[in-house]
């Protein structure tokens, strides 16, 4: 274990579907991450890629309704932060969206949040809940791959 | 998100900073972008140097803005974008979309 990391430190959210809490979610993922034993702009990516999720569970998963919550879980292991959304909607088909990165599709305003989740964490899993909602773990492992955006300049 | 503008000639430099994000920074940017449109303003570069990251909202407006200009006749072209936004650029291919410039003199004569 990294010194200053904790092992298997938990904490988990319940919030309404409504956007201004997003930030709330990034800033205590960016921040379990680091509990993790990552670095700050390592931090950011998953708090960039859990940003993400929470929006898609928002917007596509409980439509934006403030009756549903939306459930993160976050967990800082000895080599790993997961992350783990779950919605109460009616469910959405995560791969039903267009490849963004597509030359066709780059002028389009939206479609970009999964690209960004994928980009940003080692494993994302989809499950669709018997009764109802999405559960989407997002897990990101230390020392195994690099930052994918990450220019060499 | 902090927005300052500075018409330079014929060109409005909007110098953004902090993050563009969904229901905030994202908002800022589509009014300032369409209230300049809507004012006859057709040269418009966005300096991201002080912007901290976008998420997919954020990105997905400034496709919008890009959008926006072209119907109106105009131009967006984005200026020294930071490390993360420029990541982000090349992650979504928008680098192929935007011109992009890291000397604010060479783009502003280039519009």
């Amino acid at each position: 274990m990294q010194e200053g990391t904790v092992p298997e430190t938990s904490i988990k959210l319940v919030i309404p579907s409504e956007v201004k809490l997003v930030d709330l979610v990034h800033t205590a993922s960016e921040k379990m991450a680091e509990l993790a034993g990552f670095d700050g702009d390592e931090a950011l990516n998953v708090g960039l890629a859990v940003r993400e999720t929470v929006i898609n569970a928002i917007v596509h998963g409980n439509h934006q309704d403030p009756g549903l919550t939306v459930d993160v879980t976050l967990t800082a292991g000895e080599d790993a932060l997961e992350a783990r959304v779950r919605d109460q909607g009616p469910g959405f088909d995560p791969e039903g969206t267009a490849d963004p990165t597509e030359h066709d599709n780059l002028l389009r305003t939206s479609g970009r949040g999964l690209l960004l989740i994928r980009a940003f964490v080692d494993d994302v899993v989809f499950e669709r809940a018997e009764d109802r909602g999405m559960q989407v773990t997002l897990t990101k492992r230390r020392n195994q791959g690099g930052d994918p955006t990450e220019s060499d300049s | 998100m902090k927005v300052k503008e500075r018409e330079i000639g014929h060109v409005v430099v909007v110098d953004l900073s902090g993050k563009i994000t969904i229901g905030e920074g994202d908002v800022v940017l589509r009014e300032r972008v369409h209230n300049l449109l809507d004012a006859g303003h057709k040269a418009i570069l966005l300096n991201l140097e002080k912007v901290s990251y976008m998420d997919s909202a954020g990105i997905g407006e400034l496709v919008a803005c890009y959008k926006r200009a072209k119907e109106k006749e105009g131009t967006v072209k984005l200026l020294n974008p930071s490390g993360k936004v420029y990541d982000l650029l090349q992650l979504t291919k928008l680098e192929e979309v935007f011109e992009t410039f890291r000397d604010e003199k060479e783009a502003l004569v280039s519009f």
